[in-house]
């Protein structure tokens, strides 16, 4: 591509960004406690602060205005998701906002219908399989033990799943509500859509859950560096605040480089997937490879500085830590991430490069 | 936000392609070869011809003084950028003139600042020393007083393009008793005065700098900049606009990080192994068919954009140090004949990625070396403190 074109490079938030940024941190503190995160581990979902945050506006604010709902950016859903992450909220928001947008983009949310309303408002939760590729049978699907609807491509057509009986959550790293979805035992399957349409549709969804849970990820990892950081400035040996030793201090300026470096990325894939989606369709995926291989390192770092504390149970840091690897491993291995992104940028090169097509 | 691309007056297209024209005509296939081979990165005609025409005068002045709108600024770096110009000095003589345009006399404005804006002078930075590294204010290069003027010894390394310019912004150490930061005295050297010995030194990266000696080189108090041990409020200064930590203005009109033009040959690079991959090479095979190339490639994009999207002081680190990191997976993905470098038979992306690996080293090291960002990080973002340097204890025997 042309790496000298003219474009504007402006990361600067509006006023509403601003304020939609601070209305979900406060909602989140006030909440989403560490406390309350740890309660939902055994089934890694927090009902109460679910209808909480439906009735906030989070889910409807999601949808595009066509299908009833307020037609939220990604740009503003990323923020929305960075404070997710930052709180490490037991709530399947990321999933179910990406599997509402491609219920609409599939013409699958009919117009006042009840279950319509209870998608958009989230009294139905809808969940999807986040593997890229589309692995077919039995699969672990991060929301899987409480979606109503669960959402899965098998690379020709988009099917709908319903269980009378919900799926057993399965115990897991990331404290997801999550469970063995058998396609084939479901109630209730419905083909939603068929054909190369649907299937770059369902791609969409795919490039959405990444780009969302990649910036979870960089408001978890804040999080846990800014505990880590305050940790650092008031433990001492031999008489200074471990912060001031460079074995610290280097590592945990690391931390911030990915803060920053990540937060930047997914808002410039989120603008483009708002603005001009065939521009540049490699950066969502792109920063969620960078998050999802970082955040882990960085939580990890978090923990060491933290040193015997850091391990312990109680510590925010072990919480952040386990949730920074279990997250992004959701959607199957990164490395198919990064090989999808090597597929669009050759195919672009070459055409670029004068090679053909 | 805003990522869109510029709609362009027609003033401003006439602009572009003035810009395009000249910059066709005056960086040649030649202009080139000569800089890969000398590694000077500078070309007197060049510089001089882009003089003449004016646009480093506005590229040196504000908007509000005359010269380029933010938009026509943005341009001219672009199309800088993409004719590949041997251009990176340039910023350097301007940083330096909008210092001493600042803190000098006026008749040392008035004798410095019309060349620099014609072209046919160039500032240099005197900042490291043999011993010093990247902490500026350890200098042991001695300024003496001597009549109306001042005699000068010492040396000083990476006084990179001395053998193209006039002057030399000189950090000298008149006071060697008071505390560091007030033993400190700034001058704009000529370097056309006696005692003054230039010596080449080729990089890794195949740039070329310089030592440079001083041995009782005499320069007239007129060269001073700013108060005499006064030298540190001055470097701050000088300092602030290149480590990149000046206020960006909101337009999205300037680079994101001071190191932001290394950033974009570093995605040339990748965007050139992407192409090169999908072609078949000598062995009958085509890399991007082995997944764990599409691996490395994709990973490397993944980390490359996220290096190329952080701000001020994060992005310098995250380009430098992304470049070390990936530069090798880009090298490893072409095979062998990614060590062959550019013009070589056989070279693979015209020696891209073997360029970028060895680009890597001085990039995390000069103007400041990663550590010196970690720290700036460190205490002025995370608040974490200054790292204790207490001197080690005297050992008594």
């Amino acid at each position: 591509m042309d790496r000298y074109e003219l474009r504007r490079l402006d990361y600067t938030l509006s006023e509403d960004h601003t304020d939609l940024q601070s209305a979900y941190r406060q909602f989140f503190k006030a909440h989403c406690s560490l406390d309350t995160a740890r309660a939902a581990e055994p089934t890694g979902f927090d009902k109460s602060l679910w209808e909480r945050l439906c009735a906030s506006g989070a889910t409807s604010m999601a949808v595009p205005e066509s299908h009833g709902g307020d037609g939220a950016t990604l740009v503003d859903l990323t923020l929305v998701a960075e404070e997710v992450g930052r709180a490490i909220a037991p709530v399947p928001w990321i999933d179910h906002v990406c599997a509402t947008r491609l219920l609409a983009r599939l013409d699958a949310l009919p117009s006042n219908e009840e279950h319509t309303l209870a998608l958009i408002g989230g009294g139905s939760i809808a969940g999807l399989d986040p593997h890229l590729g589309g692995p077919s049978g039995v699969r672990l699907i991060p929301s899987g033990s409480i979606a109503d609807d669960i959402i899965v491509c098998d690379g020709r057509d988009v099917h709908r799943l319903t269980f009378t009986t919900r799926c057993s959550w399965v115990d897991n790293l990331g404290k997801l509500p999550m469970a063995w979805v058998d396609t084939a035992a479901a109630d209730s399957r419905s083909v939603l859509a068929s054909g190369p349409e649907s299937t770059a549709s369902y791609q969409r969804a795919l490039d959405e859950w990444r780009l969302l849970t990649a910036a979870a990820l960089v408001g978890l990892v804040d999080e846990t560096l800014t505990v880590a950081a305050e940790f650092a400035k008031n433990r001492y040996t031999l008489g200074v605040p471990i912060s001031t030793l460079q074995g610290i201090s280097h590592p945990l300026a690391n931390m911030a480089i990915t803060v920053q470096s990540g937060r930047n990325l997914v808002r410039r894939a989120a603008w483009f997937l708002d603005n001009e989606p065939d521009e540049r369709p490699e950066l969502a995926t792109s920063a969620f490879v960078f998050m999802a291989e970082e955040a882990a390192k960085a939580a990890m770092m978090a923990v060491h500085v933290q040193g015997g504390l850091g391990v312990s149970v109680e510590a925010a840091a072990s919480a952040y830590l386990v949730r920074a690897r279990g997250w992004p491993l959701a959607g199957g291995d990164p490395a198919a991430s990064a090989k999808h992104v090597a597929d669009i940028v050759t195919a672009r090169e070459r055409v670029h490069h004068g090679l053909g097509a | 936000m805003d990522f869109s691309r510029l709609p362009l007056s027609e003033d401003d297209r006439v602009f572009r392609d003035d810009l395009r024209a000249s910059l066709r005509t005056h960086v040649t296939d030649e202009v080139i070869r000569r800089d890969r081979e000398t590694g000077e990165n500078f070309d007197e005609g060049v510089h001089e011809g882009l003089g003449a025409q004016g646009y480093l005068a506005n590229d040196y002045r504000t908007e509000f003084e005359g010269g380029f709108t933010a938009l026509h600024r943005r341009i001219w770096e672009l199309e800088v950028g993409r004719a590949h110009t041997p251009w990176f000095h340039w910023g350097t003589t301007a940083m330096i003139a909008r210092t001493v345009e600042s803190l000098a006399s006026p008749q040392l404005v008035a004798e410095v600042l019309p060349g620099v804006l014609s072209g046919k002078t160039r500032l240099c930075l005197g900042y490291t020393e043999p011993d010093g590294g990247s902490d500026v204010a350890t200098c042991k290069t001695r300024a003496v007083r001597d009549g109306d003027g001042w005699l000068i010894n010492g040396s000083k390394m990476f006084t990179s393009n001395a053998h193209n310019s006039q002057y030399v912004f000189l950090v000298t150490n008149s006071n060697p008793e008071a505390p560091k930061h007030k033993s400190l005295t700034m001058f704009l050297v000529p370097l056309d005065t006696p005692g003054i010995e230039i010596q080449g030194i080729r990089t890794v990266d195949g740039d070329r700098t310089n030592i440079v000696f001083y041995s009782d080189a005499r320069v007239d108090d007129r060269y001073r900049v700013g108060e005499v041990d006064g030298g540190w409020t001055v470097l701050r200064e000088a300092l602030k606009s290149e480590h990149g930590t000046l206020e960006r203005s909101a337009d999205g009109l300037q680079n994101l990080s001071s190191m932001f033009h290394h950033g974009t040959v570093m995605a040339e690079a990748v965007d050139t192994v992407a192409a090169a991959v999908t072609t078949v090479r000598l062995d009958g095979r085509r890399p991007l068919d082995d997944e764990a190339v599409q691996y490395r490639l994709g990973r490397s994009v993944a980390r490359m954009e996220a290096a190329l999207s952080g701000p001020g002081m994060f992005g310098r680190v995250a380009v430098a140090q992304t470049m070390r990191d990936m530069a090798p997976d880009l090298m490893d993905v072409l095979g062998t004949a990614s060590s062959l470098p550019v013009d070589t038979e056989g070279a693979i992306a015209d020696g891209a990625v073997e360029y970028l690996f060895r680009l890597a080293a001085p990039t995390g090291v000069y103007g400041g070396t990663l550590e010196v960002f970690r720290n700036m990080i460190a205490q002025q973002e995370l608040g974490l403190g200054r790292p204790n340097y207490s001197p080690p204890k005297k050992v008594t025997t």
